[in-house]
């Protein structure tokens, strides 16, 4: 007697809080999961303070050092922690991993510092003193003034470099070219003024050189840092909390706009974002007109029987067909077959070396194309589908052959169901990473797919992708800690770069759905 | 009823070529099994205003889809005889459809305008032409919609959507943009059946002008509305003339029964 049990109202209340449930839960899920991604990747660009801890050691003695905590683990009902110093030994490696029960005492001093270097490492110490060239000992309040002065000596010797020296070299090498004297008058001079530049340069290395940064470790030792080497200087312990944030911001701006560092454990990821950027919009070049044009043929001009039917159930599939099968198959076609096709036709001179025939973000973009293929011929399907038969009736009627009906009235009618095709192919191609490792994403690649140098879209060249970072870091750091949170800074990105490539998308299609609304 | 004591009425059994826009002659069509015209032979006269009246589904819409091939479209539609304009048979292998369209617009029983401005849906039909000059397209749009009465009422709003114009304003817009193209023949698809009755009165009174410059061929359900505006009236039942004469002796004394007792409302 079930179906006596309640009444009509109580089962279609109970129908409405089934669903409510369901809904409610997705957005938990939601939002747990973006707090959690923005709270561990917001964490690698908040200062955090710096403990003093005086702890035991094994052999009974006790040590102090200056520390920076990754994380706590529990082991065996109790906590451990894991900490980052600095030594003169490790200048920016030193690990300890300590049980919460021999640490003895953790305070918290203002004027411990954390000093940036240009090699993305950082120093945890104490800042003792400035010594300039001269040898003479400065405090630090005349810090800025040094690094001023290093800036204008190290754009000093970059003129020169660049400048002068760069025209010396290519004149003498000119000379050389046209068989002239060892001794003709012309090339000694040249010589000449070459070494004077070069003893001049040698003057300005060594006053750079002369300029260090005395700090200090806890066990009181003192370490010269080299001032030219420092990027930075900050004291975590001593920032209020709009200070906290101007740092969080400037650390954040210095994410996106740097190369990595100290084997994609720090610094910033530029060159990764870039080609994912890159790889998505080229991807997006491809797949739209080639699934619009496929749509189009399917929805228009094909004829209604088991064939189309057929072609339509197989692209359907495509979409499920698991994304490493894509990345063989990309390897293996694209690379092997055309590519090294290409090669043997257009670039037979660099042969052996391989310019189409290797990964590169060219077919990487292509194999997601074809990926995302059926995201966009399904979603343009529907949205031609929604095209009325009134409308296309008063094209024809007006004289308009299929294919003018086609292309100044349906597709722009139809434009914002392509648009939600395009918005869906760039959700699924800027978060594939297995594909990518096949057919061109790399750990580190030292040069952008666009650059300055001719002719500057280099589509052969190998790429850094956001996604392949994470599973690279992931991959190498099993140890918690070092580059854990680095690895939380990528998903945050990434997941901030398909979103806002998202509302992009979505922006132009509420712009079309305003255009071409149907009543 | 002044119109009945004009005597100028053409018979339409024996119309000289001048006289004639349309010739149908022995016009079969089959959609699938099924036979919705047979064996149609008609002659339609120019410059003047043709009615098409008979019960839903009897092919009159069929029938006028002929005149311009919109037929084509649909599938499984086979069609035989001849329909002649201007003395070429519009079945021809070698007719262009597309041209064809041009000189033959037809209208359809819902507006149907194109979510684009109104200055946009008038020139549609141009610009597939190859016009581009601004100008040219200017001055085709006004005129268009001057023919229409609609001029005053939209030249304000030439550049925003033909989808804030009334449902009365856009169906007179779709005809001004079949009218762009300057087409000898206007094939009206039930015009009126979607809009208020003031709307209708629009469109009716414009059909009386339109015959000066075209010749006009609606197919409507109304009988009042065919009546009024129509010079010539066809009854088709079944996919086949009935009856086909001037409105005025067609109305007032069928010759035959069925046409009787359709226009006394008896069926249909």
């Amino acid at each position: 007697m079930v179906n006596g049990k309640f009444n009509h109202e109580q089962k279609q209340s109970m129908v409405t809080s089934l669903t409510a449930a369901v809904a409610g839960f997705l957005v938990l899920v939601l939002i747990a999961l973006s707090f959690f991604i923005l709270v561990r990747g917001g964490s690698f660009f908040w200062p955090q303070s710096i403990q003093t801890i005086i702890f035991q050691q094994s052999n009974g003695s006790y040590q102090t050092q200056y520390v920076k905590l990754d994380a706590k683990t529990m082991r065996v009902g109790e906590e451990i922690m894991h900490y980052r110093f600095s030594s003169a030994q490790q200048l920016f490696s030193g690990q300890l991993t300590l049980k919460q029960s021999s640490i003895i005492s953790a305070e918290i001093s203002p004027d411990v510092a954390i000093i940036e270097l240009n090699n993305g490492g950082t120093v945890i110490a104490k800042v003792a003193s400035i010594n300039d060239a001269t040898g003479n000992t400065l405090g630090m309040q005349a810090f800025e003034a040094v690094q001023g002065n290093i800036v204008k000596l190290i754009a000093s010797t970059e003129l020169i470099r660049k400048g002068e020296l760069a025209d010396i070299h290519r004149a003498l090498a000119s000379l050389d070219r046209r068989g002239v004297k060892a001794d003709a008058p012309a090339r000694v001079k040249l010589s000449k003024r070459f070494y004077e530049l070069q003893d001049s340069l040698e003057e300005v290395e060594q006053e750079l050189a002369g300029f260090t940064l005395n700090v200090a470790f806890a066990d009181g030792s003192i370490y010269p840092l080299n001032m030219r080497e420092i990027s930075d200087v900050s004291f975590p312990n001593s920032m209020g909390l709009t200070d906290k944030m101007l740092s969080a911001l400037s650390a954040f701006a210095a994410f996106i706009s740097d190369s990595p560092k100290l084997n994609n454990t720090s610094g910033g990821v530029f060159p990764a974002l870039f080609g994912t950027i890159v790889m998505v919009l080229l991807m997006t070049i491809f797949v739209t007109p080639f699934g619009v044009l496929a749509a189009v043929y399917l929805h228009e001009y094909a004829p209604r029987n088991k064939m189309t039917a057929l072609i339509r159930i197989s692209v359907n599939n495509l979409a499920g067909v698991p994304s490493i099968v894509y990345g063989v198959f990309g390897l293996g076609f694209f690379v092997y077959v055309v590519g090294a096709n290409i090669d043997k036709l257009l670039f037979s001179d660099d042969l052996p070396a391989a310019t189409f025939g290797a990964p590169g973000i060219f077919w990487a973009s292509l194999t997601m194309a074809i990926l995302t293929l059926p995201v966009v011929i399904v979603a343009t399907e529907e949205g031609l589908r929604r095209v009325p038969q009134s409308l296309r009736d008063g094209s024809y009627a007006l004289g308009a052959t299929q294919a003018e009906t086609i292309f100044k009235m349906i597709l722009p009618i139809a434009s914002p169901g392509i648009m939600t095709g395009v918005i869906l192919a760039i959700a699924r191609g800027a978060g594939e990473v297995a594909p990518l490792m096949l057919i061109g994403a790399v750990k580190f690649a030292p040069a952008l797919p666009i650059d300055a140098e001719f002719p500057f879209v280099h589509l052969q060249r190998q790429f850094m992708h956001l996604g392949v970072l994470i599973y690279d870091g992931a991959f190498h750091s099993q140890n918690i800690g070092n580059g854990s949170s680095f690895i939380f800074a990528c998903c945050m990105l990434l997941l901030l770069m398909v979103l806002s490539l998202n509302l992009i998308a979505i922006f132009i299609r509420n712009r079309l759905r305003k255009q071409y609304a149907q009543n | 009823m002044l119109k009945l004591f004009e005597h100028d009425k053409l018979d339409v059994n024996n119309l000289t070529p001048e006289q004639t826009a349309i010739e149908v002659r022995k016009l079969n069509l089959h959609f699938g099994e099924k036979q919705v015209l047979e064996d149609i032979n008609m002659l339609i006269p120019k410059n003047q205003v043709t009615a098409l009246i008979g019960q839903s589904g009897c092919g009159k819409s069929s029938l006028i889809s002929c005149f311009n091939r919109m037929n084509d479209l649909l599938h499984g539609c086979e069609v035989s005889g001849q329909v002649l304009i201007s003395g070429n048979d519009i079945y021809h292998r070698k007719q262009n459809v597309a041209t064809l369209r041009t000189r033959v617009g037809m209208v359809f029983q819902k507006p149907n305008p194109f979510p684009m401005s109104v200055f946009e849906n008038v020139a549609y039909g141009l610009k597939l032409q190859g016009v581009q000059q601004r100008r040219k397209l200017d001055d085709a749009v006004e005129q268009a919609l001057r023919e229409t009465g609609l001029w005053k009422e939209v030249r304000d709003r030439l550049f925003e959507s033909a989808l804030t114009l009334s449902g009365g304003q856009q169906q007179r817009m779709v005809i001004a943009r079949a009218l762009a193209l300057k087409p000898e023949i206007l094939l009206l698809d039930e015009p009126t059946s979607a809009l208020d009755p003031l709307a209708t009165l629009h469109i009716e009174e414009l059909l009386n002008q339109l015959k000066m410059q075209h010749t006009v061929i609606i197919v409507t359900h109304n009988m009042q509305q065919a009546a009024r505006v129509s010079d010539y009236t066809a009854f088709i039942h079944e996919g086949k003339i009935i009856e086909y004469s001037d409105s005025d002796s067609l109305f007032t004394m069928p010759k035959r029964k069925q046409t009787e007792s359709y226009i006394t409302g008896r069926y249909g």
